[in-house]
């Protein structure tokens, strides 16, 4: 079983101002990091990515990643700030048949004169939300050593308003 | 070390997953595939339930013929989840394949009763179930693969006229069968092939490729003249389909002369070319393939290859080899070792000249003079085969786009080079 995408999750991936990058790792292992601006997940729970390149770097290090087990990060930013990285595993990689046509289609309806090299399946592993609000809330309740002082000093008005008093 | 400490240490890996942990480097996936390739698939009743001529491609139209001598409905091939093809021929269970049977509705590929690994069925085109001008089923006319459009525009080959005809190729007796139990043309008029093209063309991202391919003819002024004016009088009326005078395109054909290669490359939108050389042995050549040494010869067909790239381009131009054959009694190497060294050495001198060499498995045809032998070569052979091939291309910078897993799907050592990056 792979992890849920909540509803919440669901729809940021699904709004338009919602941006979507997609990390995989080189042969050589450095991180590689480009917009996804097609992804969407499916009813049963996979993402789906359109690789519009058959050579470039993403395409070849999805399927490194489902020949040799290799894991890459999808980040969702919504226009809220909603933030989540989705750690996954590509679980296939469909080039041809109707669902690859209408891919297509898709695509060319959105970026006119374009191409499609693959429809990349992709199982997701684990979910963590990154939303800034959400993660300093966190951070603040399990990691006190972590907040800088100053932040919690009175502040300074009212520390100069209670000296003052009688 | 002691004697069965040393047996045990050089014992070949035999079985799929003793030869996928010693090449840990080649993904899992294609040593299936390759295996597959090997030994052949048998596909269950339950596994033939789920066919469907309106989604998937059937056999029939291909223009060699099956392991088991049969035409019959039966999935044209697979599709792993890789996206990488098996290309495979239906082979008699006495024969121990790998079985197709079903998990949960789901085509899967079994091995000793345990299931492997889950299989899609090529998908059928839309033009595949319309008729021609002539009345002809269109698949029949043109075939598909998962990305390719195949045109084979003549199914007779000219060496087998006095017996020479390559000692694996059932090409002759495969196109009687087809004639007679699928009306399939011997030879295509090139206006219906390519309205067979334009109607294929009209599903959106179907293809990406066209492939032409049809036997030897020696006939002509010069021999293979009129082969050539075959190849050109059909890629003519395709071009006419087409904005740019180049479309992505293979020709699979004899190893021509630098007029007839120029000729090609001049008159028509073909972008690249390949002849397949068979085995990269001479007295190999020789022996298994006489028609193409009595026509052209060794040493001719590896210059021809090597001029071709003269006029196609580094990168578009290959050769082709049916390995496996290189092993088979009495006259193949003796041992796997020996068939490797000779064939990369081969390899290695056209590689340099910037002719790739990619391999299909040999798969012993009942119509072909080698149809009763079994295939001698291992799964390790084929990986190390494989894995030779692919590092000659990464060596000598040779692309093979135009004959990878999208364009053909049938070499595991192009599956390979998918991750090459020559940016």
């Amino acid at each position: 079983m792979f992890p849920q995408l909540t509803p919440e999750l669901l729809e940021v991936l699904a709004h338009p101002a919602t941006h979507k990058v997609i990390a995989t790792i080189d042969e050589d292992g450095s991180p590689h990091a480009v917009p996804s601006p097609f992804l969407h997940a499916r009813p049963d729970g996979l993402l789906v990515h359109y690789e519009l390149l058959e050579t470039s770097a993403t395409n070849r290090n999805l399927l490194r990643g489902l020949w040799f087990d290799r894991k890459f990060a999808v980040t969702l930013v919504g226009a809220l700030g909603q933030t989540f990285v989705i750690k996954a595993v590509p679980a296939k990689a469909e080039i041809s048949g109707p669902a690859f046509g209408r891919a297509f289609e898709s695509v060319r309806s959105v970026l006119g004169d374009a191409d499609l090299a693959a429809v990349w399946l992709l199982r997701p592993q684990a979910v963590i939300d990154e939303t800034y609000t959400t993660r300093k809330r966190d951070e603040e309740d399990r990691h006190p050593f972590s907040i800088h002082l100053d932040r919690l000093l009175v502040p300074r008005d009212q520390a100069i308003s209670d000296r003052t008093q009688p | 070390m002691s004697q069965s400490a040393t047996s045990l240490a050089s014992r070949q890996p035999a079985t799929l997953a003793e030869v996928a942990a010693a090449h840990p480097d080649v993904p899992r996936l294609i040593i299936l595939k390759t295996d597959v390739q090997r030994r052949g698939v048998f596909y269950s009743d339950r596994a033939l339930s789920v066919l469907d001529p309106k989604i998937h491609s059937i056999t029939g139209t291909h223009i060699f013929g099956t392991r088991d001598g049969k035409i019959a409905p039966r999935p044209e091939s697979l599709l792993l989840r890789d996206g990488t093809s098996i290309i495979i021929t239906p082979t008699a269970l006495e024969e121990d394949p790998y079985v197709v049977d079903l998990v949960d509705g789901q085509p899967f590929l079994f091995d000793g009763g345990q299931p492997l690994e889950a299989v899609d069925y090529w998908p059928a085109p839309a033009y595949y179930s319309k008729m021609s001008r002539s009345g002809v089923l269109m698949k029949n006319i043109v075939s598909a693969r998962p990305q390719r459009l195949v045109v084979n525009p003549s199914r007779t080959c000219t060496f087998w006229n006095n017996g020479n005809g390559c000692g694996f190729c059932d090409i002759v007796p495969q196109t009687k069968k087809g004639t007679k139990e699928l009306n399939i043309p011997v030879t295509l008029d090139p206006v219906e092939v390519a309205e067979v093209v334009a109607e294929a063309l009209r599903e959106p991202a179907r293809f990406s490729a066209l492939f032409l391919t049809a036997g030897s003819n020696v006939g002509g002024a010069a021999p293979f003249d009129d082969e050539v004016e075959t190849y050109v009088r059909v890629l003519r009326e395709i071009g006419k389909l087409f904005r740019t005078k180049k479309f992505p395109s293979q020709l699979m054909a004899t190893a021509f002369t630098e007029a007839q290669l120029q000729r090609i490359h001049d008159e028509t939108g073909v972008m690249s070319y390949t002849a397949d050389i068979e085995v990269l042995d001479e007295a190999l050549f020789s022996h298994h393939c006489p028609g193409k040494a009595e026509w052209v010869g060794y040493e001719e067909w590896k210059r021809r290859l090597v001029r071709a790239v003269d006029v196609f381009g580094p990168g578009r131009v290959n050769t082709g080899i049916v390995a496996g054959i290189e092993l088979a009694p009495p006259y193949g190497f003796a041992t796997e070792d020996e068939a490797l060294s000779r064939i990369l050495d081969e390899a290695e001198d056209l590689a340099r000249q910037g002719v790739s060499t990619v391999y299909i498995v040999w798969s012993p045809r009942p119509g072909s003079v080698l149809g009763k032998q079994r295939n001698p070569a291992s799964l390790d052979y084929y990986i190390r085969l494989a894995k030779g091939l692919h590092a000659l291309r990464v060596e000598y910078r040779l692309p093979i786009m135009f004959d990878d897993y999208r364009h053909c799907g049938n070499h595991p050592d192009t599956d390979l080079s998918r991750l090459l990056n020559f940016d």
